[in-house]
């Protein structure tokens, strides 16, 4: 069986082919590249949309009293000017209106995030002398593209109308803590909530009856609310003694019970001039409401509604996460709703990205079906089966190489796989069309077999290696494109050219492998090519 | 078929008349597929709308609008929404942004807090099973909600945001007007929504300014307030007291699950004022007493004057330049072409108040006549976004072009062969192009040339340039092994070579048929499909000509030996 090869191989084509053609490490090598390929899809964090890197901060500056114009020079173009010393910022935007300023320094698209939140919180934190007089403390607010954006949202709603609000919001909040602590989950977030408070709404006639003023209300009602830590005594043998001052406020009635003035040795009570009730704040304006379709397809009236909103952590699974939140919700449905709570999710990006991510999955396997085919009607199904294999060991490393170097599975990702998927072929379908028009080539009938492969391989390993590196080097340029767009797009530069010098070494090495063991010489002195 | 193809090439090369039919014809097709780019047949557009399962409805009231109001236009667009057979379930976010989403993050959404804004969010049923995509389906709602609800108060502002397909932007189209004087950037601003209101294709509106209301200032008399014993803390606490109300104190509690405040405030009967005039208000505050350092009740009316003013609009700018900005979103069209509507409108009826000089590529100065004071008119949001892309994308195609020329030099060491390669893979545009067109003819909606076809047409220039690289390599071979005539090696390396050349072009194409159905890549499909049919006929007909035309002999260093028939090779 061993001749020894005459045909001495010039390029890195033929030899990678001779290398490997008789290696029993080469089935090995194809077994182990699918594997990494299939630990890869499963491992890697799936997405709806690449990752940007998106970085800015906003600084809030309240400076009551002062109008627009005032804040405008005052504090918006000092710290406008200052935050112009910031290298790698984009644009300054900035709003002065009655009382407040917001300023808000955009980054160039790239910019890492935790050195840009650093420097805008350092640059304030030096300026803060040249704020004004009666300015408040800064808040800063950076954005985080990843904490920010919520992937899963659940708007909680009670069946019951008359239920109290604010008993909603105590049911959500202890499932918001739950939720809070599955792994990855960075934030969650309440909306629409309707928190505890006792209301003491003063009417205005009776005020005026007592002849009594609502700073007097004040006074009174904040010298009996005064929480203290408890007193730590000693004895004379040096015991510790605890007293605790138990809080004059203890429920609503201790609330009503305040006296507010004495009038000629009787008691004005605080429930005597003010209506008092345990509800909720209702002084935030803000609420949410929600309309769902019922099972007879009718929507019903808008309710009252609490959402919880919940994100994760950079570089993480939305749709593990989106799942086992939903996990964790099952979990509290019966106790709920025997309470007349009902909840329905209204954002899932886990599951959008799931979809997206299988369809394209489902599109490039379709993909690679159908060009098997056509392969089979030209080439034959011996040629076309190897040259079908080659497409998942090509993508599978691929994969790995995205996954070693952090990348997520997204749209783009997978679009940059089904647009690579039409190259990669080339270098398996040129391989393996030479070695057909080798065999079938009358001229070469006798020679030996591998010595055909290798040669066959070695032929067109020049002109498809030159012609490889020209695709990928269209592909490098894509990698400078600036902007969102740039960002967006960058899974294409980055996998496309992996996937191309993948596919050579593919079908120098595996090609010649399998044909050596699928394909046949042509009996007959073919005349076809 | 091999052979007829190469004797048909044969034929061709060598009729120095065919041969100029060829050149001629590619010239022609070439020139026609670049003339089409400025006309209107093939739109250029950044990204083109996805079909999304979810969309939002940023409800906008005048400043100065009460929650109650917004709630009233809220609950009409969700009464409109409730009618749709593919809808799921609405949320309503009244005086907040809903859950932060792509768009919201740079649309401001999460710095929503006043009582004039809303926001509905609408999910709807998988886009698998939904016949109607959500971009047609805001294209329909949009009049209808706008006829119903946005004229219940005036300057009601209502949009609709989708999810973007790339990128998120401000707005399809943002006009900055720059100025120093606030009221001429109002002025100005305003004219130029005008302009956009009547420009075509330009829907949601929206002047980035707030609307100037009637409010009344409280003014406090410092000669009566100190012969009365008072001071002006006492007079602001109690008016916020009564008014807005304030949490006097905290109660712990064990059971709750934060803190409890204690809030006080009048109650609501109490508070309102029977109406927005001077005389209600004056008579409410009346009421109001305040007790001075000698325990006597003093009414709060005794020591303010009240008097109506204006609102204080907010001041915006943009790197240290005083601005503001003229929203507009495109309806199902691309950005470009209203906005070089609305500019020319803008040259040709703005000049009766202000001189217009055209700065840059499409942004405008202009001069008040009578003040002389100067604004600056600058486009962004998609359109700088897109014209960035864009740009960015050519330069990238540029290079990708000179790094390939460089990489044939190298190769071949021949500047006229690796020039026929370049010149060879450059034809794929007239392919890119002419599937745009021919795309957009089959399709309902518009087919948009966008940066995605430029994506694809950049890999092209790579995988055309392949099939001439083999081609040249094979005619090579020919030529110094084997010793064939030029004409002769170029036919036979073109007939062998056009096998595994429509093979691969044809899993090319096979591969992006399943692009093309997508929104998104649909350019990019679409771009490698036409692409490619355009790259195999310039590889297997005008390459050979154009080897033919170059003096090969002399690229590959090669002397001719002696002649073989091809018959015998």
């Amino acid at each position: 069986m061993h001749i020894p090869h005459s045909y001495v191989p010039k390029d890195s084509a033929g030899k990678l082919a001779k290398g490997f053609l008789r290696n029993p490490l080469t089935p090995i090598l194809g077994i182990f590249l699918l594997a990494i390929g299939y630990m890869a899809l499963m491992l890697m964090p799936r997405e709806e949309n690449p990752q940007m890197v998106v970085s800015g901060s906003t600084v809030i500056i309240a400076l009551p009293g002062a109008t627009a114009a005032e804040v405008e020079n005052v504090i918006v173009k000092p710290l406008e000017r200052k935050l112009k010393e910031v290298k790698g910022i984009e644009h300054i935007y900035g709003m002065a209106m009655d009382n407040v300023a917001v300023l808000n320094a955009a980054f160039f698209i790239g910019e890492a995030k935790e050195d840009s939140n650093l420097k805008i919180y350092d640059k304030i934190m030096q300026n803060m002398s040249i704020l004004p007089k009666g300015a408040m403390q800064p808040i800063i607010k950076p954005l985080d593209i990843d904490v920010d954006i919520p992937i899963v949202s659940v708007a909680f709603y009670s069946n019951n109308p008359d239920m109290d609000p604010t008993l909603l919001y105590d049911h959500v909040k202890e499932i918001q803590h739950h939720i809070n602590g599955l792994p990855n989950v960075a934030v969650t977030d309440i909306k629409g909530a309707k928190k505890h408070q006792y209301n003491v709404l003063v009417d205005m006639n009776r005020l005026s009856g007592y002849n009594l003023s609502l700073g007097q209300i004040v006074q009174a009602t904040q010298s009996l609310a005064y929480n203290v830590p408890e007193i730590k005594g000693k004895t004379k043998e040096n015991e510790i003694v605890m007293i605790g001052v138990r809080n004059a406020i203890e429920s609503i009635e201790d609330v009503g019970n305040i006296i507010v003035a004495q009038y000629g040795g009787s008691a004005i009570y605080l429930r005597d001039v003010a209506t008092i009730s345990a509800g909720s704040d209702i002084q935030n304006f803000k609420s949410a409401l929600v309309s769902v379709k019922d099972e007879t397809g009718k929507f019903s009236p808008l309710k009252d509604q609490i959402t919880l909103t919940v994100s994760k952590l950079q570089g993480t699974n939305a749709v593990i996460i989106a799942d086992a939140v939903k996990e964790e919700l099952a979990k509290y449905k019966e106790q709920m709703k025997s309470e007349g709570i009902s909840y329905v999710i209204t954002r899932n990006d886990g599951e959008r990205a799931n979809e997206a991510v299988n369809e394209l999955v489902f599109h490039l396997l379709l993909s690679i079906v159908i060009i098997a085919i056509l392969l089979v009607f030209v080439l034959g199904w011996r040629e076309s089966l190897i040259v079908t294999f080659t497409v998942p060991a090509i993508l599978a490393i691929t994969l790995f190489i995205a996954y070693l170097t952090g990348q997520t599975i997204n749209r783009i990702t997978l679009f940059a796989f089904l647009l690579s998927l039409g190259l990669l072929v080339d270098a398996a379908i040129i391989v393996i069309e030479n070695i057909h028009r080798h065999l079938h080539a009358p001229s070469e009938h006798d020679r030996d077999f591998d010595e055909l492969m290798v040669e066959a391989t070695d032929e067109i390993g020049a002109p498809t290696n030159i012609a490889t590196l020209a695709i990928i080097l269209t592909m490098v340029p894509m990698a400078f494109v600036g902007q969102m767009m740039g960002q967006f797009m960058k899974p294409i530069p980055a996998n496309v050219p992996v996937a191309l010098v993948a596919s050579l070494f593919v079908a120098y090495i595996f090609t010649p492998y399998l044909a050596v063991r699928l394909l046949k010489k042509p009996d007959h002195h073919g005349d076809k090519h | 078929m091999y052979k007829k193809f190469e004797n048909y090439l044969l034929g061709i090369l060598n009729h120095p008349s065919k041969k100029r039919v060829v050149l001629l014809g590619t010239l022609i097709a070439f020139i026609l597929a670049v003339g089409l780019i400025p006309t209107k047949i093939v739109l250029a557009k950044m990204l083109p709308g996805k079909n999304n399962d979810t969309y939002n409805i940023y409800i906008d009231l005048p400043n100065g609008s009460s929650i109650e109001q917004t709630r009233r236009v809220s609950e009409c667009v969700v009464g409109i929404l409730q009618h749709e057979h593919e809808a799921l379930d609405t949320e309503v976010f009244l005086g907040a942004g809903s859950p932060l989403d792509f768009a919201g993050l740079i649309k401001g959404s999460n710095f929503k807090n006043a009582e004039n804004v809303s926001e509905v969010v609408i999910n709807l049923t998988k886009k698998h099973h939904r016949e109607e995509p959500s971009y047609m389906m805001v294209q329909r709602l949009r009049p209808v909600v706008l006829k119903e609800c946005g004229n219940i108060y005036p300057q009601t502002n209502i949009k609709f945001i989708e999810p973007p397909a790339g990128p998120p932007t401000m707005a399809a189209v943002v006009a900055e007007v720059y100025g120093s004087n606030a009221e001429g950037i109002r002025h100005l601003s305003n004219r130029i929504e005008g302009v956009f209101k009547k420009t075509e294709g330009l829907v949601d509106i929206d002047v980035m300014q707030d609307e100037i209301y009637d409010k009344f200032e409280v003014r406090v008399n410092t000669d009566k307030i100190s012969k009365s014993a008072l001071n002006v803390k006492q007079v602001n606490d109690i008016l916020y007291l009564a008014f807005e109300g304030m949490g006097v104190a905290v109660k712990n509690s064990q059971n709750a699950t934060d803190q409890i405040p204690i809030f006080l405030t009048l109650t609501p009967e109490g508070k309102k004022f029977d109406a927005r005039t001077q005389s209600a208000i004056e008579l409410k505050l009346s009421g109001l007493k305040l007790m001075n350092q000698m325990g006597m009740m003093v009414p709060i009316t005794e020591v303010v004057d009240i008097v109506p003013v204006k609102s204080n609009p907010m001041i915006m700018s943009k790197d240290l330049h005083q601005m503001a900005n003229v929203l507009a979103e495109t309806d199902m069209v691309s950005q470009v072409y209203p906005l070089m509507d609305a500019r020319n409108t803008i040259i040709n009826t703005f000049g009766d108040e202000y001189e217009i000089t055209k700065t840059g590529l499409f942004n405008l100065e202009l001069s008040d006549k009578k003040t002389k004071q100067m604004y600056a008119l600058k486009w962004d949001g998609e359109m700088k976004v897109t014209l960035d892309t864009f740009v960015d994308l050519g330069g990238a195609f540029i290079a990708a072009l000179i790094l390939i020329f460089l990489l044939m030099v190298v190769y071949y060491k021949s500047f006229i062969l690796s020039g026929i390669v370049l010149l060879g893979s450059f034809l794929s545009i007239i392919g890119v192009i002419f599937g745009h067109w021919i795309m957009d003819m089959f399709t309902a909606d518009t087919f948009f040339l966008t940066a995605t076809s430029l994506i694809g047409f950049i890999a092209l220039i790579g995988i055309s340039s392949r099939n001439s690289l083999l081609l040249i390599d094979f005619t090579k071979s020919l030529m110094v092994d084997k010793g064939m005539h030029k004409k002769e090696a170029i036919a036979y390396a073109t007939a062998t070579r056009a096998k595994p050349i429509f093979l691969t072009a044809a899993a090319i194409i096979l591969a992006s048929t399943l692009l093309a159905s997508d929104a998104v890549f649909g350019g990019l499909g679409v771009s490698l499909i036409f692409g490619t049919i355009a790259a195999v006929i310039a590889s297997l007909i005008v390459v050979p000509v154009l080897l033919d035309n170059s003096e090969l002999e002399r690229h590959f260093n090669f002397h001719e030996r002696k002649a073989v028939s091809i018959m015998e090779p």
